[in-house]
């Protein structure tokens, strides 16, 4: 996905439209409201990534190999974790973590099938129990939203993290 | 009311890896274990060398390295080695650096190159490890040979159903003597066609503040676990075994450190699972042309297969799925390494594995089903990781030497529980049924007490006695 062709000025109504969408969401997720996001945010259609990067060479490019992930959901799936966070027996998530997701950088195009690209840096502060010192996930997400019955919702997500080793005992929490 | 117990002394110096392996030895027969063997750090370091730096340590499949120049950076205890195939299709194992100051010479995950050259001065080598050369070679080092200076390799290397071990010590056994009984249940899940196995991708990898044993102690032949660390996954239908069926099966010591589990149908008639769940076109074409009978038979009843290679490399299969509303469960094969990373830190590697000939909608079933189960970010192993930790925690706690805590791994001794030692198992090693039984760990913790206490040269036995 590029943004090279029709990128909206900061400001103007689409991107002000999308950065309260990404507020919405960041929101609901810190907030614990996993349910509602995956109902009124998330398309049915989602395919939701967080590719696998190793340490490669220049000439090789940015190391994400192909084919292989972290995550690779659909809505299903992505209906499974929130299903099983909500049993009482997520002791991944229970008592659960301190979340809050950082967006900024955010810079949306026009796309294609009155869709919407956005791409935005992230940054996850993430604390268990009694630790002071908090698991850290910074990326680029690369999102697709499109206007569903006048809503918009996500349709497509690519995490790009800049870990190569997941610095945390897993990946309980959604990006 | 004050009562002193002698035996809860407190030293002022933390205790040494010899008295926890003393006691150790003192608590095996009783099925007890001192809790700092989860963190102290003595024992890690005495780890490092005596078991890392001589038992065969697993570091990738062949399947990584298919092609000339192919290369992997894996590790043997905390150092780096390159796995790498060279000209003529040998696989090398090279410690990573250089000769002349020790610099890392490969500083990429993977990759294909005809040589490996140290950023600090330019001596280069190729893929066999031979130095090839260094800048201004007349000036510098002219007279000087080349040979005897290339990179250091392993003791020994070898392979098992494609599966690359290696070891730094030059007297161990080799890889099918100290895998021992353990090679019939690899067989059984790896050689269960004719085209074997192949990875599908690279390794995930992340860290948790826990120790590497706690991994190679779960995958030996945990199951009691799943009731209530894992219950989320019957919840939300990952899963198609009952837990108190799943319970039935097999614990099996196949060699002295080497300890698997089989979840199993009483009969082949029985409904459910076979095969650890693979589809049946697939499963169709498992035969013996690589397994006997008796072996194919074990896997046609199985369920689960979950296993761990002393010290490090642990083996799951079973019947999974990341959404139980779209896609019913289907077999999944992960291989991992448990690498230690300090006393209280382990990095996980992950692998997925599928057999060569599934087609390509088969292989993505298994991937997905597998990520969404068994990965870092999977409902099923995403809760492994929280006791993990505490147990590590516990395992360095001062509260832990001062009370002389131990674990209690007592489950199928005798008198404990309905687990009962069987002599109609058809592979080798010592087996039980049912699943409620901890010998399995016992003979994980036995033989690293066993290999942690050998003198140079000198090796635990590698079989049972008869």
């Amino acid at each position: 996905m590029t943004l090279t062709k029709t990128r909206v000025p900061v400001g103007s109504a689409l991107h002000n439209e999308v950065v309260e969408w990404l507020y919405t969401e960041a929101e609901l997720l810190d907030d614990g409201h996993e349910a509602q996001w995956h109902q009124e945010m998330v398309s049915r259609d989602i395919v939701y990534r967080v590719p696998l990067r190793q340490t490669v060479e220049r000439a090789r490019g940015k190391g994400f190999a192909e084919g292989t992930y972290h995550l690779d959901e659909t809505y299903g799936s992505l209906g499974s974790r929130v299903l099983r966070n909500q049993t009482p027996y997520a002791w991944a998530e229970d008592p659960p973590s301190r979340i809050r997701h950082f967006v900024t950088n955010v810079r949306v195009a026009e796309a294609d099938e009155d869709a919407v690209a956005v791409r935005s840096n992230l940054l996850i502060m993430r604390t268990r129990q009694e630790q002071t010192q908090p698991q850290i996930f910074a990326g680029e997400r690369q999102d697709l939203l499109r206007r569903e019955e006048g809503v918009l919702r996500l349709f497509r997500r690519t995490v790009l993290l800049d870990l190569t080793v997941i610095g945390t005992h897993n990946l309980a929490m959604f990006f | 009311m004050t009562t002193t117990n002698p035996q809860h002394e407190s030293s002022a110096a933390g205790w040494t890896a010899d008295e926890v392996l003393h006691k150790l030895d003192d608590g095996l027969p009783q099925g007890e274990i001192p809790a700092a063997l989860f963190g102290n750090a003595d024992v890690y370091d005495r780890e490092l060398r005596s078991v890392f730096g001589r038992c065969w340590v697993f570091l990738g499949h062949e399947s990584e390295i298919q092609a000339k120049g192919d290369y992997v950076l894996r590790r043997i205890g905390e150092d780096n080695f390159v796995v790498v195939r060279d000209e003529d299709g040998g696989i090398n194992v090279l410690f990573d650096a250089c000769r002349h100051r020790g610099v890392q010479v490969c500083r990429s995950d993977s990759g294909n190159t005809s040589h490996f050259r140290c950023p600090y001065h330019g001596w280069t080598y190729n893929t066999k490890g031979n130095l090839v050369g260094a800048p201004l070679w007349r000036n510098a080092f002219g007279g000087m040979s080349k040979e005897g200076n290339g990179l250091s390799p392993a003791a020994q290397v070898a392979s098992y159903h494609g599966l690359i071990f290696a070891t730094l010590d030059a007297t161990a056994p080799s890889l099918e003597e100290y895998l021992g009984g353990m090679t019939w249940y690899l067989d059984l899940v790896f050689g269960l066609n004719s085209d074997g196995i192949e990875v599908l991708g690279p390794p995930q990898r992340f860290v948790i503040d826990a120790n590497w044993k706690s991994g190679a102690d779960n995958f030996s032949g945990d199951d009691y676990h799943l009731g209530t660390l894992h219950r989320s996954v019957w919840e939300i239908g990952a899963f198609p075994v009952p837990f108190r069926e799943n319970m039935l099966g097999y614990h099996v010591q196949a060699s002295p450190g080497h300890s698997l589990s089989f979840s199993m149908a009483p009969t082949e008639d029985e409904p459910g699972p076979k095969f650890f769940g693979y589809p049946e076109d697939l499963a169709a074409t498992f035969d013996t042309s690589r397994i006997s009978e008796h072996q194919l038979n074990v896997a046609r009843r199985s369920r689960v297969f979950v296993g761990n290679v002393f010290p490090n490399f642990s083996i799951l299969a079973l019947p999974m799925t990341e959404d139980g509303s779209s896609h019913p469960p289907t077999g999944i094969l992960t291989i991992r390494t448990w690498q230690p990373k300090g006393p209280g830190q382990v990095e996980v590697w992950n692998w997925f594995c599928a057999y060569k000939n599934m087609s390509p909608e088969q292989k993505e079933r298994t991937y997905r089903a597998g990520l969404g189960t068994f990965s870092m970010g999977g409902s099923f192993e995403m809760d492994d990781t929280e006791p993990w930790i505490t147990v590590s925690r516990t395992g360095r706690s001062v509260a832990a030497e001062v009370l002389d805590f131990s674990l209690n791994y007592q489950m199928g001794m005798p008198g404990v529980g309905i687990a009962k030692q069987v002599d109609d198992w058809p592979g080798p090693g010592i087996a039980y049924w049912t699943r409620y039984e901890e010998g399995v760990q016992r003979n994980l913790f036995s033989f690293y007490s066993r290999m942690m206490q050998a003198a140079p040269g000198q090796w635990p036995d590698l079989r049972f006695p008869e």
